[in-house]
């Protein structure tokens, strides 16, 4: 059991160093360096050499990841260029933002979803059923951009009832951020509810078909204890590998949804990264995305191990 | 007597209501949140520098400089010496004097090589500045410039105090004091930067109590803010967005010209770009009117005829550069190139419109037997890689005042000399136009080297663009004039009710 666990934490961090030097050749790949991109048409001359110095970019690549990695590891993601800031000092806050983005959205989603599938997998076929699978259906296939303009239209405005993008004050509270982050989360969780409720409705199908339910009913226990008691955490195992995923999903759902509603996150901070070729900042928040989902998995996969006896046998 | 009471009491309550808004400008993010209060930072964020400094000459309505901190100025025959008189009486927001003193230190220091400020190149030219008395400056230049006040209305030659800024030359001064209509509240490029109305502005109170500079790097999140009300003011809209506004009764949008362009480059030292009946046949090939409106739409822009001057500049040059097919396929005949033309043309996405702009122009030239390759570089090192290193390439700039225009960009030996630009007269008559004070020999002056490159320059410049803006309609005060010269002091915000 403990090797188990090892060695998925092992892999966990294998994934991440792998994942840094895939992210820091992309960078280098790139035409231009950090002070090429910085300077744009002031880069010759003594100014880029000044600045190349200063960046320590006459150093040849490896050297430079060494850097990067040791002063990663002691949490010092390096200087951003464009920000004239520390990138520690920017990150921070936006990562605070994006994770009560993500945590409201999660855990307002999760419960309902969750809830909404045994419903309708309990009542399949039902017209309960069928209108939360079409509900679903929808809210899978139509991109979450085009979710957060239409409603920007309708609530932002049309009625005004909230803003259409955030704007903080310096030191908002998290009240003041309460109404920048309605519709927000609203985009986020209506995908978030649809994957996740399609999932366990199948799992919760499964699971009411099978044998033990049969001998359940067959021994007379009374159906909303068969549901409680032996449906359900049967069917919880497989929607757990689901929820993780779709919480990494988020990862990417709050890029796009940031961006449209100009919240300030670590997802608009990237695109704005991005677009300013700031190459060091872009590198760490690729890196703090990948640990989020390398951690949710694990976090899922030992959730698994812990639900599950049969996954705890050797070979798996 | 009651009732004139009553009136002025109305008119009182109405005022107060007025001037307690807030005008709501969105900050562009365009240095990504590194912007900096000091007005000649490379950096600088113009959003707030606009109004909580002042300059000591501003934009007149006729593109002539007009009277701001200083009240008048006059040169030695030579333009050498300019003696500049300032207004009496004007104080810092921090209650400072404003002085010739500080006239002194805010010219000088634009030259430190540890700033290295994009104004350093212009303002060297400034050998001292003397202080005569607390209300008279006087600048020494190093070489004689007839337009010097012109150079001093550049929008980030910013007056400054000196004791704020502790009177050093080389250092950033980010204290944000200033003479201007609004004053620093509280500083945040990244989040909201907050004014309020400097109560001792020398040209009285501003129209507004508060601005907000809102901090929104996105245009699309730009257009959904002032679309719900949560911003007063967007200053470019793209020719896709401006029917979002331009039919509500909500928002008025006005187009005006500016000096921004975006052209094609030919290295006129190079084959077979050395020929000028080469570079010449290329561009007559161009319908300018047809471009600018397929690329910049129809309100976008005012066509230009390969040279960089404005129409809103006083020297700018009216010449008539229509499309001629027949003339283009002369000139190519005698340059040896009858059977035809193919050259590679450089382009990205590094101006709005540039790559559609290429395409454009190699459709319109095919028809005089020219084939233009498009070679798409990548917008990633482009300035380094492509930009002046190939023989034709796109190119775009922001708007300058004509001489300095034509110097930074066509004199020989200017840093970026783009079109390798190597003529003497030219050189000799950017120095004549400089040294002649009499404004209509200047300005004629100017013309001949706008209507030399129109003959025989390497740039091709058919159009310059206009900015289309929108805001609420509840705003009143805004002049149709470029962004530069807008005076945000000048604004008035009609309370949310009315």
């Amino acid at each position: 059991m403990t090797s188990l666990i090892l060695r998925r934490l092992g892999f966990a961090a294998f994934t991440i160093a792998f994942v840094s030097m895939v992210m820091f050749a992309a960078v280098e790949a790139l035409p231009g360096n950090v002070c090429t991109s910085f300077l744009q048409r002031f880069a010759q001359g003594p100014r880029l050499e000044r600045c190349i110095e200063q960046q320590g970019l006459d150093r040849s690549a490896i050297v430079r990841y060494g850097d990067w990695v040791s002063g990663a590891v002691q949490g010092d993601f390096g200087y951003s260029l464009k920000k004239r800031k520390p990138i520690n000092e920017l990150i921070w806050d936006r990562f605070s933002n994006t994770m009560i983005l993500g945590g409201i959205a999660a855990l307002l989603a999760i419960p309902f979803a969750v809830f909404l599938g045994i419903a309708a997998g309990v009542r399949r076929d039902k017209p309960l059923d069928l209108s939360l699978s079409g509900a679903a259906m929808l809210a899978m296939t139509i991109p979450e951009f085009v979710t957060a303009t239409a409603l920007i239209y309708v609530f932002a405005i049309l009625l005004q009832w909230f803003p259409a993008v955030t704007i903080l004050p310096p030191g908002a509270s998290f009240m003041q951020m309460l109404p920048n982050i309605v519709l927000p989360v609203v985009v986020l969780s209506a995908v978030l509810i649809a994957h996740i409720m399609r999932m366990v409705r199948a799992s919760v199908i499964d699971a009411m078909s099978s044998d033990y339910v049969q001998m359940a009913r067959l021994k007379g226990v009374p159906e909303h204890q068969i549901i409680r008691r032996h449906a359900v955490p049967n069917a919880m195992i497989p929607a757990l590998n689901v929820i993780a995923l779709t919480i990494a999903w988020l990862l990417a759902g709050v890029v796009v949804v940031e961006k449209v509603f100009n919240f300030p996150g670590l997802g608009t901070l990237m695109i704005e990264a991005i677009y300013d070729r700031d190459l060091p900042l872009v590198q760490t928040i690729a890196l703090i995305f990948s640990v989020i989902y390398v951690g949710v998995n694990l976090i899922a996969d030992l959730a698994a191990l812990a639900l599950d006896p049969r996954q705890r046998r050797k070979g798996h | 007597m009651n009732k004139s009471l009553l009136l002025s009491a109305a008119i009182a309550v109405a005022s107060s209501a007025v001037s307690a808004e807030t005008l709501r400008i969105p900050h562009e993010l365009g240095y990504g949140g590194s912007e900096s209060i000091d007005p000649i930072s490379p950096q600088r964020f113009y959003e707030a520098i606009q109004n909580v400094y002042s300059r000591l000459v501003r934009q007149g309505d006729d593109g002539r400089p007009s009277a701001d901190l200083a009240l008048s100025w006059e040169a030695t025959p030579d333009a050498k010496e300019w003696t500049f008189k300032l207004r009496d009486g004007v104080t810092f927001h921090n209650g400072n004097s404003f002085t010739a003193e500080d006239v002194a230190f805010s010219l000088m220091r634009t030259q430190s090589p540890t700033i290295d400020s994009p104004t350093k190149g212009v303002m060297e030219i400034i050998d001292r500045v003397e202080v005569v008395d607390p209300l008279t400056a006087k600048v020494v230049l190093k070489q004689t410039h007839a337009d010097f006040p012109l150079l001093v209305m550049d929008y980030r030659i910013k007056m400054l105090d000196a004791e704020t800024c502790g009177g050093d030359l080389d250092a950033l001064c980010e204290s944000g004091i200033g003479t201007g209509p609004f004053e620093l509240v509280d500083y945040d490029p990244l989040g909201t930067t907050t004014l309020k109305r400097f109560e001792n502005y020398y040209d009285g109170l501003a129209g507004v109590e508060n601005m907000e500079l809102i901090a929104i790097a996105d245009q699309d999140a730009r257009v959904a803010a002032l679309q719900a009300g949560q911003i007063d003011f967007i200053y470019a809209l793209s020719a896709e967005q401006v029917p979002l506004f331009a039919n509500n009764a909500n928002f008025e949008v006005q187009s005006v010209p500016t000096g921004r362009w975006v052209g094609m480059v030919m290295n006129t030292q190079e084959a077979p770009f050395d020929d000028p009946r080469v570079r010449k046949a290329i561009r007559m090939t161009a319908d300018r009117e047809a471009l600018g409106k397929l690329v910049y739409g129809k309100d976008g822009f005012i066509a230009s005829c390969d040279h960089p001057v404005w129409s809103g500049d006083q020297y700018r040059a009216e010449i008539d550069c229509a499309q001629d097919i027949e003339g283009a396929k002369a000139l190519l005949a005698a340059a040896g190139y009858a059977d035809g033309l193919q050259v590679e043309l450089f382009v990205s996405d590094i101006s709005e419109g540039a790559v559609k702009m290429a395409e454009v122009l190699q459709n319109q030239a095919k028809d005089a037997g020219i084939e233009i390759e498009l070679v798409l570089a990548p917008s990633d090192g482009y300035w380094g890689d492509v930009w002046m290193k190939q023989p034709f390439f796109a190119t775009g700039w922001s708007q300058r005042p004509a001489d300095q225009i034509l110097n930074e960009a066509y004199r020989s030996s200017a840093a970026w000399n783009e079109t390798a630009w190597n003529s003497r007269d030219f050189d000799a008559g950017l120095d004549a136009a400089r040294a002649e004070l009499d404004f209509d020999k200047r300005k004629a002056l100017y013309g001949a080297l706008q209507t030399e490159l129109w003959e025989n320059g390497g740039s091709f410049i058919p159009v310059h663009l206009n900015t289309v803006r929108a805001f609420s309609s509840k705003l009143k005060g805004i002049d149709p004039v470029e962004d530069f010269s807008l005076r945000l002091e000048n604004v008035t915000k009609a309370g949310s009710e009315s």
